[in-house]
């Protein structure tokens, strides 16, 4: 039962989570509290930004396969919600069909795990 | 081993209390400063100058500092609140509810939607929003295989008494449904509303508040 994939490389990764940060309207990205405590304790160098693809999981089944894209951010208060899950998802979407345009399409979904 | 700071190698005499060049205990200066301002040592010694002039700008640091406190107050209860919340979502996020449209993937933390909707629910005068419960109907399949579509919402609400519960409750529900739709665009297919407790209206009154 255990279906085996995989994980995109952290780069991609974090070139996902660059553009859902970007998106107006998202005030980060969902990173955990022990994360933000990791990131607080271990005090990254100049140059690094601790977790960078906290909040994004990018797995897909084999090489051929669209990735599947789970992002989770928190918004900001002043935003709809659903405006903002959809502008994430029409963002990486695009990102990915650009950088990638001969892979299948990827699938992708957002939650709303704030506001703030 | 000269810094002013630096304790003293010989606090047989004084204690812990530094002394002055000049032979004065520095606690006395200062004390000497605020009872006795005419001293004309004070006022002469250099050394007591510099203590006192320590003193005064230590008295100023902390004077400005309350001050900036009291300023601050409100802004630091709000940002523990903010901090509580974030720590709360992430030790009871809830389970994922629907965004927009049945096809979509989009999706809200159970607790965020909650605590939307019990604000605008607060927003009806004298209301005080108990337990939100939300439920994504597409999770449950009835018997014959179909699926409801959107989320239902359990709500319970303490009310003003003395105000007609069919109005109110309906108040209650348009403030809901606006904010479900405003603030988050999540689709409500049903609404119930519980009110668990009827609160007396503030004798400066408040009747009729569910306007």
């Amino acid at each position: 039962m255990t279906a085996h994939t995989t994980t995109a490389p952290t780069a991609l990764i974090k070139e996902v989570a660059d553009t859902a940060e970007g998106v107006p309207g998202v005030a980060f990205l969902r990173p955990g509290v022990t994360d933000r405590l990791r990131s607080a304790l271990s005090r990254p160098g100049p140059g690094t930004t601790g977790t960078p693809t906290a909040g994004v999981r990018m797995v897909r089944s084999d090489g051929d396969s669209p990735w599947c894209v789970e992002i989770h951010l928190v918004a900001l208060r002043r935003t709809r919600a659903l405006d903002v899950a959809r502008a994430v998802r029409d963002a990486v979407e695009h990102h990915l069909l650009a950088v990638h345009p001969a892979q299948a399409a990827p699938r992708v979904t957002v939650t709303v795990t704030g506001r703030v | 081993m000269t810094d002013r700071t630096d304790p003293p190698n010989d606090t047989s005499a004084h204690g812990d209390d530094e002394l002055l060049p000049c032979g004065r205990p520095l606690s006395q200066v200062w004390d000497d400063w605020e009872r006795h301002p005419d001293d004309t040592h004070l006022h002469a010694c250099p050394h007591c100058r510099d203590a006192v002039r320590g003193l005064d700008q230590l008295e100023t640091a902390v004077r400005d500092l309350r001050n900036e406190e009291a300023d601050s107050a409100l802004d630091t209860t709000t940002l523990t609140r903010r901090v509580m919340d974030l720590v709360r979502l992430e030790l009871r996020p809830g389970r994922p509810l629907p965004l927009g449209g049945p096809a979509e993937d989009l999706w809200v933390m159970e607790a965020v939607a909650a605590r939307v909707l019990r604000a605008a629910v607060e927003s009806v005068t004298g209301v005080r929003a108990g337990s939100c419960r939300l439920r994504d109907l597409r999770a449950d399949e009835t018997a014959d295989g179909a699926m409801d579509q959107g989320v239902a919402v359990c709500l319970d609400i303490h009310a003003p008494a003395g105000v007609s519960i069919p109005y109110l409750a309906e108040q209650v529900r348009e403030r809901l449904l606006e904010a479900a739709d405003r603030e988050l665009g999540m689709a409500i297919a049903a609404v119930d509303i519980r009110v668990t407790d009827l609160v007396p209206t503030p004798a400066d009154g408040q009747e009729g508040g569910a306007r």
